[in-house]
């Protein structure tokens, strides 16, 4: 293939745009990058919005999620999408009656049934609340239900067709699936009148009824949370003590490199699940043990960092000029080392949030009450075989919401260090 | 043989000869970095295990009382804490404990028979290696397939797309990849089996010397046992692999296009050689040395996704048994399981680094 001939550029030598950006600003650099390589601006671009989206969320879930994550709001493992089973009432076309309401007071109306179905149990609790509103109404007089069981709901539905019965109450699937049968009969709506606009629940609800979307709204809350504790626990400690040991040298330097070096190697995840095991579960001793695992990413950025400043001529005039230690390293060392953390830091927090996921998906780290991405994860895959939302969902949330940390840090990293930029 | 010891041979006789070739036949430099190397390692390994041991020891719950129950009489505690040599002084302790991690005598575990810990590690550690081994391989095949692709295809569509491939499969919880490989492949389609690492019926007729469980298999001919441990290792080891494959193939990539613009590859194409063969048997054999150094790199990475995967398709490794030993409070095993990684890790990464600078001429220190 001809293309495959044409020579690529020199790696080492480096492009007249890339000195060019170095002369100017950071805004106008960032304006200025977005004509040199599309791609990483779309990156950032893209990636930004979704962390702003996760930010918003993780800042205001009562806003967005419908359902408190911690209460039941719903029939158990509903598909998404998919309407809750609703108890209806059933009568004939051509009756009077359209709902409990209707039935005559104090008269035991005889309403059919099929066993074994939460059908009377509905009926009974809609009597009741109608009941309580005649009197705070100041009526007399309660509504009487005599309830009539049948093995099936065809018997229960032909009650009703022969007069047995003036209505039925049964499910509005087992209805759909024999309503053909039955031209004479119509569905005059959900029994209960609370339920009368029970909506579907977008992703679905859970084992225990609890609405998946609102679970995973406020799991961006403990997410992000538990990101950033971690990522600025590491960053406050990790910091000062690179500085420290690339300024100081010698044996503490060597000390410290090694213990930091023991961490670094040490598998991450291993270590804080020992951590945690030890400290037990809650969100701060999670905090705790992720930030120890990332101390040694910023010590070993900011040593290098230092040891390369502590070289520069500027350095060294300032020392000439009799300042102290303490001003080299604050005023001299410390502001040129920080623009290369700070590029790190957001993929940092991208690795703290998968981290913790990790931790709280081995059932370490946070109590069951909280509502996690984790927790969600290790919970559903009990259900497997019958809820596939139940571990679809909120794997999806930490994938995006790393992606767009991860995105957004390794495109920032690139535009504002063009010769680290991969080429 | 005790299991355990098989599994360091595996690894330490590679190694071993590796060093055997420095010292006899190597150069100078040669020899001063790996002697550098070990002098490195063993402070670190100690450092790390003393962390472990410190950390588990400030450990705020009562050993004695979760391993007893709260009713348990004086003399049951005192026995129990004169057993596990709680009643020491940390100092000494401390000291009996390295010792134990040296020796390999790491005591008996608390709960079930009270085997010796070393011996339950020698079922769990190779469940782990034929766990990792494999997945090395997949995200090593895959990295070094698309990421020479990618290479030749540079700032094209499939470029961008392996690039975006390689920052989606870093960001994706291992777990919930696991989670979805065996939803799709397990549940819905019923291609592989769903957890575990062989039948159970093909497990009773498997002879086990090495506990792992392939190369068991092959050597006393039991084909079916194979078959059922290869089809049990395939989602585990794609999980694993997979996540790991992004790393693989952007570090091939930025080989390949390097060492595609060295001379003897420009020569190559000036003599008019095809280009395929200029790309695979000139430029990724010369790119592949450093990606795959990386594995040493990587072990600590692997294992503790080997963690979390062993979770998911309960695995019987070292991961999973970790999480049983910290949920029953088993507190002796899990200091030890946590020293034995710390050990493993940093002897892997210590082979693989002697092996590949003695195979590797031009790496110089």
């Amino acid at each position: 293939m001809a293309t495959e001939l044409e020579t690529p550029p020199d790696p080492g030598q480096v492009a007249d745009w890339e000195l060019e950006l170095q002369k100017v600003g950071i805004a106008r650099r960032m304006f200025m990058a977005r004509k040199w390589y599309g791609t990483d601006w779309w990156f950032v671009a893209i990636s930004s919005v979704m962390v702003v989206a996760f930010l918003v969320l993780a800042a205001f879930p009562q806003v967005f999620a419908e359902y408190d994550p911690l209460e039941q709001v719903g029939p158990r493992l509903l598909a998404p999408g998919e309407r809750p089973e609703q108890e209806i009432l059933v009568v004939p076309i051509e009756g009077p009656i359209s709902a409990i309401a209707d039935f005559e007071v104090g008269v035991r109306t005889p309403v059919a049934v099929a066993i074994d179905t939460p059908s009377s149990e509905a009926a009974r609790d809609e009597a009741e609340r109608i009941t309580d509103e005649i009197a705070a109404s100041g009526g007399e007089g309660r509504i009487r239900l005599r309830i009539q069981r049948f093995e099936t709901v065809p018997e229960a539905l032909e009650a009703v067709v022969a007069g047995e019965a003036v209505a039925a109450v049964i499910s509005s699937k087992a209805y759909d699936a024999v309503a053909d049968d039955f031209p004479m009969l119509t569905n005059s709506g959900a029994v209960s009148s609370a339920e009368q606009d029970a909506t579907s629940f977008p992703l679905g609800t859970n084992q225990v009824g609890q609405d998946v979307l609102s679970r995973l709204i406020w799991g961006a809350r403990i997410a992000i949370f538990i990101g950033f504790s971690a990522s600025i626990a590491s960053f406050v400690i990790g910091v000062p003590l690179g500085l420290l040991a690339g300024f100081v040298g010698g044996k503490t330097d060597r000390a410290m490199t090694l213990v930091m070096d023991s961490i670094y190697a040490f598998p991450g995840l291993i270590l804080a699940i020992a951590i945690t095991a030890v400290l037990g579960p809650s969100i701060f001793n999670i905090i705790v043990a992720i930030a120890v695992l990332y101390i040694p990413t910023y010590y070993r950025i900011v040593r290098g960092q230092t040891l390369q400043a502590k070289e520069e001529l500027y350095v060294e005039a300032a020392r000439s000029l009799g300042a102290k230690s303490k001003v080299i390293l604050g005023r001299y060392i410390f502001p040129n080392v920080i623009p290369s953390v700070a590029v790190i830091f957001s993929v940092n927090v991208a690795d703290a949030i998968l981290t913790g996921a990790g931790l709280s998906f081995l059932g370490l780290g946070l109590p069951l009450d909280i509502p996690d991405w984790g927790i969600d994860l290790a919970r559903g895959q009990e259900f497997i075989r019958s809820a596939w939302w139940l571990i679809t969902f909120p794997g999806l949330a930490v994938m995006l919401i790393v992606l767009a940390f991860t995105m957004m840090g390794e495109g920032l990293v690139e535009i504002f260090n063009p010769k680290l930029r991969e080429r | 043989m005790h299991p355990l010891l098989t599994v360091f041979l595996i690894f330490g006789i590679p190694a071993g000869l590796a060093l055997g070739w420095v010292f006899l036949r190597g150069s100078e430099s040669l020899r001063r970095y790996i002697l550098t190397r070990i002098a490195h390692t063993v402070p670190m390994v100690l450092i790390q295990i003393s962390i472990v041991f410190f950390v588990l020891r400030v450990m705020p719950g009562d050993v004695v009382s979760s391993t007893l129950g709260p009713k348990a009489s004086d003399a049951a505690r005192e026995n129990i804490m004169e057993a596990l040599g709680l009643d020491d002084p940390l100092i000494v302790q401390y000291f009996k404990f390295l010792g134990d991690v040296v020796t390999f005598d790491l005591g008996d575990s608390f709960i079930g028979a009270r085997r010796p810990i070393t011996d339950e590690l020698g079922e769990r550690l190779p469940a782990t290696l034929e766990l990792i081994i494999p997945a090395a391989i997949v995200a090593l095949g895959t990295g070094l397939l698309f990421g020479t692709y990618a290479a030749i295809r540079r700032k094209r569509t499939a470029d961008y797309s392996l690039r975006l491939y390689s920052v989606i499969v870093y960001s994706m919880p291992i777990f919930w990849l696991g989670l979805l490989l065996r939803l799709v492949f397990s549940v819905w389609l019923d291609w592989t089996p769903i957890a575990g690492r062989i039948d159970v019926v093909t497990n009773t007729t498997l002879e086990r010397t090495t506990n792992l469980l392939l190369v068991d298999s092959i050597i006393t001919g039991n084909w079916a046992a194979m078959r059922s441990v290869l089809h049990h290792m395939i989602l585990p080891a794609m999980t694993l692999g997979l996540v790991l494959s992004g790393v693989f193939i952007r570090l091939t990539r930025i080989n390949v296009i390097e060492t595609l613009q060295e001379d003897y590859v420009i020569s190559a194409r000036a003599r008019g050689i095809r280009e395929r063969v200029v790309t695979y048997s000139y430029a990724l054999k010369n790119a592949m040395i450093p990606v795959v150094t990386v594995i040493g790199l990587q072990v600590a990475i692997l294992l503790a996704g080997a963690v979390l995967t062993e979770t998911v398709f309960n695995w019987p490794g070292m991961g999973r048994y970790l999480i049983e030993r910290i949920s029953s409070r088993d507190f002796q095993a899990v200091q030890s399981t946590v020293a034995v990684f710390a050990l493993f890790v940093a002897m892997i990464s210590l082979a693989v680094d002697v092996i590949y600078s003695v195979l590797d001429p031009r790496v110089k220190y």
